[in-house]
């Protein structure tokens, strides 16, 4: 079972998914996500996926389940990375997810997280 | 073969791989052989994406709509009007209730997104599907570029 590391950097919590995840896989890092979360109150959660090559409607829904998840502990949530082709072929599949924020790179995300975004105190 | 424009045609079809689809990891599995035979027929980097996506939304419907999971080949058509490759999916049931719902953006029966379907659909160049109570048939074709 793929294990996804997630880090803890300036009131930011980073986790990049490379490959796939099998449902088992995604509920596991679901509540680590969420305790981590919740422990360490951050104001934002990124989650890169610039490695990963396919998100199917099974992928985009967790995505789209997380970002609520978060939000409703207080804190913001991101996504980087998405590739040009992915892009593309998550709107031909109808899936905008219109309420995710997204950035073009980890580097953009986190910069809008520490300057842009005040901590809830 | 679905398009009438091959019908008459010079037309050779050959089964490169077939996939049994009954547990979560065939899923990946089936993607990565897609992924292999469509770098190996010359696809570009978007098409590839939209393959293998479409086949991750037919394997995800036999894994979790299937009595008994299914079975996906994928072939390569070699014809007049150049190369494709096809996927051909089928199951034993319980077949799909209202086929015209199953089309719709945003229809899902459980809990998912709703996009699998019309999204193959928009995805691949030619779609058919056909569905009783005791199985679907959904065949899909991409042709090279």
């Amino acid at each position: 079972m793929t294990i996804i590391p997630i880090l803890y950097l300036k009131s930011t919590l980073i986790a990049s998914i490379q490959t796939e995840l099998t449902d088992e896989e995604v509920l596991l890092f679901q509540s680590n996500l969420l305790k981590k979360n919740h422990k360490l109150n951050t104001k934002g959660v990124i989650i890169d996926v610039s490695t990963l090559d396919v998100i199917d409607s099974y992928m985009a829904k967790v995505l789209k389940d997380l970002t609520s998840m978060v939000k409703l502990q207080g804190s913001v949530f991101l996504l980087s990375g998405v590739k040009p082709a992915v892009s593309s072929t998550l709107v031909d599949m109808g899936m905008m997810l219109n309420n995710v924020e997204t950035f073009l790179s980890l580097d953009q995300a986190f910069d809008y997280l520490s300057t842009k975004v005040q901590a809830k105190k | 073969m679905t398009s009438n424009k091959t019908s008459a045609l010079k037309y050779a079809e050959s089964i490169l791989c077939e996939l049994v689809i009954k547990k979560e990891w065939q899923i990946s599995k089936a993607r990565q052989e897609l992924k292999k035979i469509a770098l190996s027929q010359g696809y570009n980097s978007t098409s590839i994406v939209e393959l293998v996506t479409s086949m991750s939304e037919l394997a995800y419907n036999l894994f979790f709509h299937t009595n008994n999971g299914g079975e996906i080949k994928i072939s390569v058509i070699k014809c007049d009007n150049g190369t494709g490759i096809k996927l051909a999916c089928n199951d034993s049931g319980p077949g799909i209730i209202s086929i015209e719902d199953a089309l719709q953006d945003g229809y899902s029966t459980n809990g998912g997104l709703g996009g699998g379907l019309p999204g193959i659909k928009r995805l691949m160049d030619e779609f058919t599907i056909a569905s009783n109570q005791h199985g679907t048939s959904i065949t899909c074709l991409k042709w090279l570029i």
